[in-house]
């Protein structure tokens, strides 16, 4: 297709209506005074309260470790619930995979109200546990699907050539069936990774009193009136997603070369 | 000696496609044998029996003459060269050679020297370290082959894999097969419907068709002397026509009797008879056995493919060195040696009980 200036202009506009939002909040969070209405001058001040709220701080991190935990787990399960759902027989095969988009399909807020009656009915206390339970329940589906696509597109007579070598099937899956899956665990990894960072949904029915995220607790805050402290929070937040998405792009092109490297083979 | 021994296998796949009907069969160690078949024969289902990767639905698997039937396929001294040759795209030629040794835990020096010794039988010297990618069809090929013998399998199954290189490589690797069979000395079992490749580089051959084994047997025989039309159509071109037996040594087709080498049929019995192309000379229509009328011709580069009508219609598939005119009646002129003769419905066993009836009179 032939690239017009309109369609740059176009796409331009687009991504400048996207971000504007964004750019706006990052660029109040230089300035002094507490609100939006108009740039004063120039400040760290914001940056100074934010580094001074040890509560704030806490819970930045308790989202990290949250997220980095509940992904890690939904990968680990995620791959394995696609090896079993590609080998399973084909009728089933689509009941399964129809289970999981269902899971995935399903709104949030469903999800969080089912996750806090579960909860409650088996007299689980809400908490850290119970937020890192929902996570890890709604990343699954999001790494099935990531992990699936690779599973298919593997050649099978790989996994014969390591048996026929000698491999045992945990060595089949560590040497043969992992390298192939690696770009899509990966990919299914992030993927978890961004939704427990940004869920709010799910999160605000099952917290209790003891733990709360970042989503949780700035709508919390955002209820008696914006700070500009969060402004100065979602400018760090912003750059460090803005990190993640680059290391995962770097790591996608490198996987992307070995990619490459298999179609050259089936060719 | 007999190193694998098929008893009696048979494979029904769950939806109630029979692959394989009772299949027999025994193969002696050092030897190269193909399967030969049309695809949906059954070849490929034997071969992954002998491998392991399918289970046979009944019957035994012998190696060595030990019951294998069910072995595990990682426990198996066999090895195998895949279709597409499966080759592991994460490693480079010298980690897809030393797989097996690896996954043995061998000493790191062991492993150094038999891949060496591996690449150097494919003449792939120097290659280790390339990864898969740069590789051509055929440099892989051999890296496949060079993974598959690393482990001094007694028996190489190669399943089609020259199907996916081009006509003169394909040419060179049958050379080069049969080299590396000999300086190994272990029995390949070379699964392929390509019937010029099966000719070109066995020392038996199993024609397979719908999960049977038709015949058995050396490249010559098979071609020679081809048990049924499936057989004659399938190994090379064939011309095949109705005929009577009048008497032993003497057969009719095509409105007259012939002088042939086959006996020990009733006389007056139906049979069908083959007379390959390039057994048929063309010549003077006075001097000819037959009359046809040309009706087309192909150069094909070594020879000149040419069809012709006879007197009865019936068309005519003849090899020659010399082109002819178009239009042109020719004779066609062949040695009673060249008309085989077979019986419908024979079997394999009864050809070949037949064939000892008068085979010592000659």
């Amino acid at each position: 297709m032939k690239k017009t200036i309109w369609g740059r202009v176009y796409f331009g506009l687009v991504l400048l209506i996207l971000y504007l939002p964004i750019f706006y909040l990052i660029y109040f969070s230089f300035s002094s005074g507490s609100s939006m209405d108009h740039f004063r001058h120039f400040t760290w001040e914001h940056y100074q309260t934010l580094f001074a709220d040890k509560r704030l701080l806490a819970i930045l991190l308790e989202t990290i470790m949250l997220a980095l935990l509940s992904s890690l787990a939904a990968t680990v399960l995620g791959t394995f619930g696609a090896i079993a759902i590609q080998r399973s027989k084909e009728a089933y095969r689509k009941i399964l995979l129809s289970f999981n988009n269902i899971l995935i399909v399903s709104p949030d807020v469903i999800i969080g109200a089912s996750f806090l009656i579960l909860f409650t009915a088996l007299g689980f206390s809400l908490g850290f546990a119970s937020v890192l339970l929902s996570h890890i329940a709604f990343s699954v589906p999001i790494v099935v699907l990531m992990v699936l696509p690779k599973l298919k597109e593997m050649d099978n007579s790989l996994i014969d050539a390591a048996q026929d070598l000698g491999a045992n099937n945990y060595q089949v899956f560590s040497q043969v069936l992992l390298p192939a899956l690696t770009p899509g665990i990966l990919s299914g990894f992030f993927m978890a990774l961004t939704y427990s960072l940004d869920d709010f949904a799910v999160t605000f029915f099952v917290t209790g009193n003891g733990f709360t995220t970042l989503s949780v607790e700035i709508y919390s805050r955002a209820r008696q009136g914006i700070d500009l402290e969060v402004n100065a929070l979602s400018t760090i937040i912003f750059f460090f997603v803005l990190l993640l998405v680059g290391v995962y792009y770097f790591l996608t092109k490198r996987q992307g070369k070995k990619a490459n490297k298999l179609g050259g083979l089936l060719r | 000696m007999e190193i694998i021994k098929l008893d009696h296998i048979t494979k029904q796949y769950d939806d109630g496609f029979v692959a394989l009907k009772d299949i027999n069969l025994e193969l002696e160690s050092g030897k190269f044998y193909s399967l030969l078949g049309p695809s949906g024969s059954g070849k490929t289902t034997i071969l992954r029996i002998i491998a392991g990767f399918t289970e046979a639905s009944a019957g035994k698997v012998y190696f060595d003459g030990q019951d294998i039937t069910n072995l595990d396929a990682s426990k198996r001294h066999i090895n195998t060269v895949f279709q597409n040759y499966a080759l592991f795209p994460h490693l480079n030629v010298y980690e897809n050679v030393a797989f097996a040794l690896k996954l043995r835990r061998r000493p790191e020096s062991e492993i150094r020297e038999k891949v060496k010794d591996a690449l150097h039988t494919v003449r792939l010297d120097g290659y280790a370290n390339r990864e898969i990618s740069e590789l051509s069809g055929g440099q892989q090929q051999r890296v496949a082959i060079a993974r598959a013998i690393i482990n001094e399998p007694k028996v190489l199954l190669l399943d089609e894999c020259l199907s996916a290189l081009d006509k003169r490589l394909r040419k060179e690797m049958q050379f080069e097969l049969r080299a590396i069979q000999k300086k190994l000395g272990i029995t390949f079992i070379f699964v392929t419907h390509d019937q010029e490749e099966a000719l070109a580089m066995s020392d038996e051959i199993f024609v397979l068709n719908d999960g049977e084994i038709q015949q058995s047997g050396s490249p010559v025989d098979i071609y020679d002397e081809p048990v049924n039309d499936f057989v004659a159509r399938f190994i090379g071109d064939s011309n095949i026509l109705s005929g009577r037996m009048i008497r032993d040594f003497a057969v009719e087709f095509a409105g007259k009797d012939f002088e042939c080498a086959d006996a020990g049929i009733t006389p007056g019995e139906k049979v069908e008879v083959v007379l390959r192309p390039e057994d048929l000379d063309i010549t003077a229509p006075a001097a000819g056995k037959l009359m046809v009328t040309v009706q087309s011709q192909l150069f094909m580069g070594d020879h000149f493919k040419i069809k012709a009508i006879g007197q009865d219609g019936f068309e005519w598939l003849i090899h020659s060195t010399n082109g002819v005119q178009i239009g042109q009646e020719v004779g066609i002129f062949f040695d009673p040696e060249d008309i085989h003769v077979m019986r419908l419905g024979e079997t394999e066993e009864e050809f070949d009980a037949r064939l000892e009836t008068y085979e010592g009179e000659d």
